[in-house]
């Protein structure tokens, strides 16, 4: 077990006034088997308080709107977690599992993802093959900024050849459910890194285990997770919706640190 | 044969109709056309006997429908079971993640279904389909009623038939079941919609609201109406159309303008009763109609008083060997499609074609149901002077308030055209008043 401090603000600035935002926010740390979320705080340039609520994945929600011109929307929310308590997160309810098994959204496979998923020829356990999975994902996929957006799929992210954090996780999820492995995508923080991060957790022997292709480790001590789901449409941090705003301009930033 | 008087009429009868703006709005290549609905004045009778029949049965399966509902959002029994494989929930296009976990107010689903029937020369009904996402045309038998009783008052002093203008009061009950606290409003996308004269005729005669999104809001977790003075009033149930894609941009597609932002996570806090709820489409997928049977005998441990078209899943091995020998014989329809589209008859296409949709029910088996074609009775529509026999279904409409409420009328649909099995109103077809006879 370790004990991680973290710090996430989001800022979004408008070049025209916003009449009305709805804003629904997934930024908070659950409570699952692997952490514990000990202590918060919550800021919103809202004036109102938001509203609470969990999603069907159990995804924490923060929701409300903004009423009145304004051009400036922030959140910034802030705590500790301890993680690594357990190596796994137990398997969950049983009838949710099929919805980690099927194809979905951007984490959905084409001609030569599955081509690829062909030359794997995974075998052992469920955790050796996710193992082995995210080995050959490190070897065979790029890591390159800017070359792919959030919209892009597990399949046109292979066919380019590199991409970022949540393109190594659609398409290791898109394999293991290949592989008959329920998988699911993981979007959190990790030490280290000025942004958020996303990986895979797949159901092994035990129950869930999660691995980060991008960095080619299975996870330990220092991820936090904050939202799980199908894919990264499942677990956006934040949505808007709003009238007015011209061109918006987003700052994030993120850090997450060891406490002694 | 038909001696009523009311048939004189059929002129005055449409023109009142068209006058009251009995109309539906389709879309066709990118632009808004509103039609009229056409009205045959011979109506489809149905005998007290018989109805009663139809009645039971519908109530049984609306009952097993909602139950499934219920089962498919939480702990997936009849999948666990082996009742139904899990390709048909998670693979269906109609099924939400959304929903699991989310219990709507009085556990109730599908508060609206319209149960689309057909008869068979042999006199036996089928069902050829659910539809649980709020069915519309139970205003267009209401509204013709209400105008043959204008035009043609000697034809129901002697006719002893159940009066089908109560459907509003069915509705309200089945509202205020629901009803969370507040009142209960109709929601519109507008007079664009196809169903718009439906909204405005139904909130006419249930004295529910007529709203549009933008007049209602979220707030501090609950769902209000915004008065022209601002002031906000409490509501507690939403009929609705609007699909559930774009019911709330926060929630489903953020490029939905007409949605409500939050209302589902209003919903989803048990705050409001959506009518009907999000996520029936897993239910009323034709692929899931095969398992329609099956589940009343799981749910509610009775045979099933209805009958299905007889049915075949290319999904099961034996069904699609069944389905290759006995082509020609079949109709094949797509399970993503609706409203008529994506059904072909097997005896219709070239060689070619066929080699072709074997290959593509090979690759995607589990996209397409084949039924035998049922041989319908026919009935009497007038043209001019004379009648002309043409097919016809039945949509009925069962209403889920504290108990199943049948509609005891419908809306029968039959197509103009002699050749064609295809009565879909958005297709070109006309409509009939359906008596039940109360004695």
């Amino acid at each position: 077990m370790k004990r991680l401090h973290f710090d996430y603000t989001m800022q979004i600035h408008y070049s025209e006034p916003v009449s009305t935002c709805h804003y629904t926010i997934k930024c908070i740390p659950p409570d699952t088997d692997r952490q514990r979320l000990e202590k918060t705080e919550i800021t919103l340039s809202a004036k109102e308080d938001p509203g609470r609520s969990r999603d069907s994945f159990g995804n924490q929600i923060l929701y409300g709107r903004v009423e009145g011109d304004h051009t400036d929307f922030s959140f910034h929310i802030a705590g500790d977690v301890s993680v690594n308590r357990t190596a796994c997160e137990s398997k969950g309810k049983e009838a949710m599992l099929g919805l980690f098994r099927y194809p979905h959204g951007l984490a959905v496979p084409g001609e030569e993802l599955a081509a690829y998923y062909r030359t794997l020829k995974l075998t052992g356990s469920a955790y050796e093959k996710g193992a082995a999975l995210m080995h050959r994902l490190y070897q065979d996929y790029a890591y390159e900024k800017n070359v792919t957006d959030i919209h892009t799929t597990a399949e046109e992210a292979w066919r380019l050849g590199r991409g970022v954090c949540q393109d190594y996780a659609h398409i290791m999820i898109a394999l293991a459910r290949l592989e008959g492995i329920p998988a699911r995508y993981v979007c959190g923080m990790l030490v280290g890194e000025g942004y958020s991060h996303a990986w895979a957790e797949l159901l092994c022997e035990n129950g869930w285990y999660a691995f980060d292709p991008t960095n080619n480790l299975v996870v330990t001590d220092s991820h936090i997770k904050l939202g799980v789901g199908r894919d990264a449409g499942d677990c956006e941090i934040n949505r808007g919706v709003m009238h007015g705003g011209g061109i918006q301009t987003q700052q994030i930033s993120v850090s997450v640190t060891e406490k002694g | 044969m038909y001696n009523y008087e009311l048939l004189e009429h059929t002129d005055t009868v449409n023109e009142l109709l068209a006058r009251y703006g009995v109309k539906f709005g389709i879309y066709k290549n990118n632009t808004f056309k509103e039609q009229l609905f056409p009205f045959d004045a011979i109506p489809r009778i149905i005998e007290k006997q018989e109805f009663a029949g139809l009645e039971a049965g519908l109530k049984q399966r609306v009952q097993a429908l909602n139950l499934f509902l219920r089962d498919i959002y939480s702990d997936k029994k009849i999948v666990k079971d082996g009742v139904v494989p899990e390709d048909f929930i998670f693979a269906s296009s109609g099924y939400m993640a959304e929903c699991e976990g989310v219990i709507p107010p009085k556990e109730v689903c599908s508060h609206i279904s319209g149960i689309d029937l057909v008869q068979g020369k042999d006199r036996q009904w089928y069902v050829l389909e659910d539809n649980l996402r709020v069915p519309s045309g139970a205003s267009y038998p209401m509204i013709a009623r209400e105008m043959c009783r204008r035009s043609s008052p000697s034809t129901f002093e002697n006719t002893l038939l159940e009066d089908n203008r109560n459907y509003a009061q069915l509705l309200r009950r089945t509202m205020d079941y629901v009803n969370t606290g507040g009142h209960t409003v109709i929601l519109t996308p507008g007079r664009y919609n196809a169903a718009y004269f439906e909204h405005s005729y139904l909130a006419e005669k249930t004295g529910a609201h007529l709203v549009s999104g933008a007049e209602l809001k979220v707030k501090e977790d609950k769902l209000y109406y915004v008065g022209y003075d601002g002031r906000l009033e409490r509501i507690g149930a939403v009929y609705r159309r609007i699909s559930d894609e774009y019911l709330d941009p926060m929630n489903f597609n953020p490029e939905s303008v007409i949605g409500i932002p939050h209302i589902y996570d209003v919903f989803r806090k048990g705050n409001v009763a959506l009518i009907n709820a999000p996520g029936n489409g897993v239910a009323d997928d034709k692929g899931i109609y095969y398992f329609v049977p099956k589940m009343i005998r799981y749910y509610l441990d009775e045979e099933p008083i209805l009958q299905n078209a007889p049915t075949y899943l290319p999904f099961y091995k034996k069904d699609m060997q069944y389905v290759r020998e006995n082509f020609d014989r079949l109709v094949l329809k797509d399970v993503a499609e609706a409203g008529g589209y994506g059904v072909v008859f097997g005896e219709k296409m070239s060689k070619g074609q066929k080699e072709e949709f074997i290959r593509l029910l090979k690759r995607e088996p589990r996209r397409f149901i084949a039924q035998e074609v049922i041989d319908f009775l026919d009935i009497d529509i007038l043209d001019g002077k004379q009648t002309v026999p043409r097919k016809a279904d039945l949509r009925a409409f069962v209403l889920m308030a504290d108990e199943p409420l049948v509609w005891k009328s419908g809306l029968t649909r039959f197509s103009r055209n002699p050749d064609s099995f295809i009565v879909n109103s958005s297709q070109g077809g006309g409509f009939k008043d359906t008596w039940v006879l109360s004695q």
